[in-house]
């Protein structure tokens, strides 16, 4: 489920580092950054909106948060959940705007709870359309753990909840996915072995 | 090994590294689960933000670079709350009196001031935590006001009993005015101290200084006001952490609108 580039915090190299750079205003640790952290940061908004266009607004706007906001970093504390809490604000905030606008384009009474179907631009698995159809506060965890690749406790500090509240998410999202993949076909080579 | 179990194995397991034997051997023989880890190990190609993109963002993080100062320490945050605690506690004390304090029982006085210690204790390290995003919570910022109304609310009742009382609202409207004219003030002077990190979440923070400036006022009260009538602590003395919360949360929302506005500068 993880590429190289959706790595946690032990493989992307000092990221505190750049990130305490960044803070002194060296241009090069932010340039550093934006490379590293974008890739896996697009990933969680185009996986959270199931949009190309919103995660790439969304990626701009997360940025420039994060650069608004670099101050409230402490040197020394993991960098990735620091991050991840300003991309959730940013995606809260993007959909709260978008239902604002829909409500005004469409005067609909009532909007959907999770994000529009998915373009069809054939970019898409099946896999983030099983995870679309996940409840928002388990979507999000399923998406940090498996396709960001941070871990529990990270998540926990990401969501501003406990190790026991994720754990028990990624439960229900997991029993959700078993109950959507026994009545969604399945992709090609799924049902046969695991590696191991 | 069960489902569940699976799921925890899942959950912390990263990338498609491989399974523990007794992880493996569940998973051999459960197709449900042999379902989900396939799915999840598959390596998506999930697509990346554009070269250009990247180098637009750069080019603006760079074109605005300057040196930041990072927050103080949370253990600063913690001794100035505290101080302002006892500082305003002492002085209302003083300026008021120390009336309630002589009349109540020492249970009364364990359960209400432990109460309201405990309270203060666990607001200021949450309002802290608010100040750094992606920080441990022990309790979510969103229900922890909630939870200390209601455990303030439960103590109240638990230890004051109902009695006759004849200006109910004369009485009452005199103490929230002493708790409110300790608490606002305080209110304000946290939200000087937490402005700095309370971009994020501003009505969240908010809430918690209004719930902490209450406590500050109810602390107030409760040693300078004699009247142990239930429904008189309940209503006016209560009340005054009710409404420094909701003041709080209104403050928070007017800073977040007002930031907004003035940040509207994204592209």
């Amino acid at each position: 489920m993880q590429s190289g580039e959706s790595a946690s915090a032990s493989t992307i190299p000092d990221i505190e580092q750049l990130m305490k750079q960044y803070q002194q205003a060296d241009p090069a640790a932010a340039a550093a950054l934006v490379e590293l952290l974008s890739p896996q940061l697009y990933r969680f908004f185009a996986c959270q909106m199931g949009s190309r266009t919103h995660a790439e607004d969304m990626l701009q706007d997360v940025w420039l948060r994060i650069h608004r906001v670099r101050h409230t970093y402490r040197p020394g504390e993991p960098l990735l959940p620091w991050v991840y809490a300003i991309a959730r604000c940013v995606r809260v905030d993007s959909y709260r705007k978008r239902q604002r606008i829909l409500s005004h384009e469409t005067a609909a009474d009532v909007l959907p709870e999770r994000p529009a179907p998915k373009e069809k631009t054939g970019t898409f698995l099946p896999f983030e359309e099983l995870v679309a159809s996940l409840p928002e506060s388990q979507r999000e965890v399923l998406t940090m753990l498996k396709v960001n690749g941070l871990s529990i406790e990270e998540v926990a500090r990401a969501t501003s909840t406990t190790v026991g509240g994720v754990k028990q998410k990624a439960h229900r999202a997991y029993e959700r996915l078993r109950k959507l993949l026994d009545q969604a076909p399945i992709p090609q080579g799924a049902r046969q072995g695991v590696a191991q | 090994m069960t489902c569940r179990q699976m799921d925890n194995m899942i959950s912390s397991r990263s990338g498609n590294s491989p399974l523990p034997p007794e992880a493996a051997e569940h998973v051999a023989g459960c197709q449900r689960c042999n379902t989900l880890v396939r799915l999840l190990d598959e390596n998506i190609e999930t697509p990346s933000p554009s070269h250009e993109q990247l180098k637009r963002i750069q080019a603006a993080v760079i074109e605005d670079i300057s040196p930041v100062r990072p927050l103080p320490p949370a253990r600063i945050f913690l001794v100035a709350f505290a101080l302002i605690f006892l500082s305003v506690v002492i002085v209302g004390s003083i300026r008021l009196g120390v009336n309630g304090w002589e009349v109540l029982r020492m249970e009364q006085k364990i359960a209400i001031f432990a109460t309201l210690v405990a309270s203060a204790v666990v607001l200021a390290l949450s309002m802290v935590r608010q100040m750094v995003p992606g920080s441990k919570h022990a309790v979510s910022p969103t229900i922890l006001p909630i939870v200390i109304l209601v455990a303030l609310l439960l103590v109240i009742v638990a230890v004051f009993r109902s009695e006759q009382e004849s200006a109910f609202v004369m009485n009452g409207v005199m103490c929230m005015r002493n708790g409110l004219v300790y608490s606002i003030p305080t209110a304000l002077l946290f939200w000087m101290l937490l402005r700095r990190g309370a971009i994020l979440f501003p009505k969240l923070v908010g809430a918690a200084a209004g719930g902490f400036a209450g406590l500050i006022g109810l602390s107030v009260l409760e040693i300078n006001c004699p009247n142990l009538n239930e429904y008189h602590v309940l209503v006016w003395h209560w009340g005054v952490i009710l409404i420094s919360s909701l003041a709080g949360v209104a403050l928070g929302a007017v800073a977040e609108y007002i930031d907004r506005r003035k940040n509207h500068w994204i592209s």
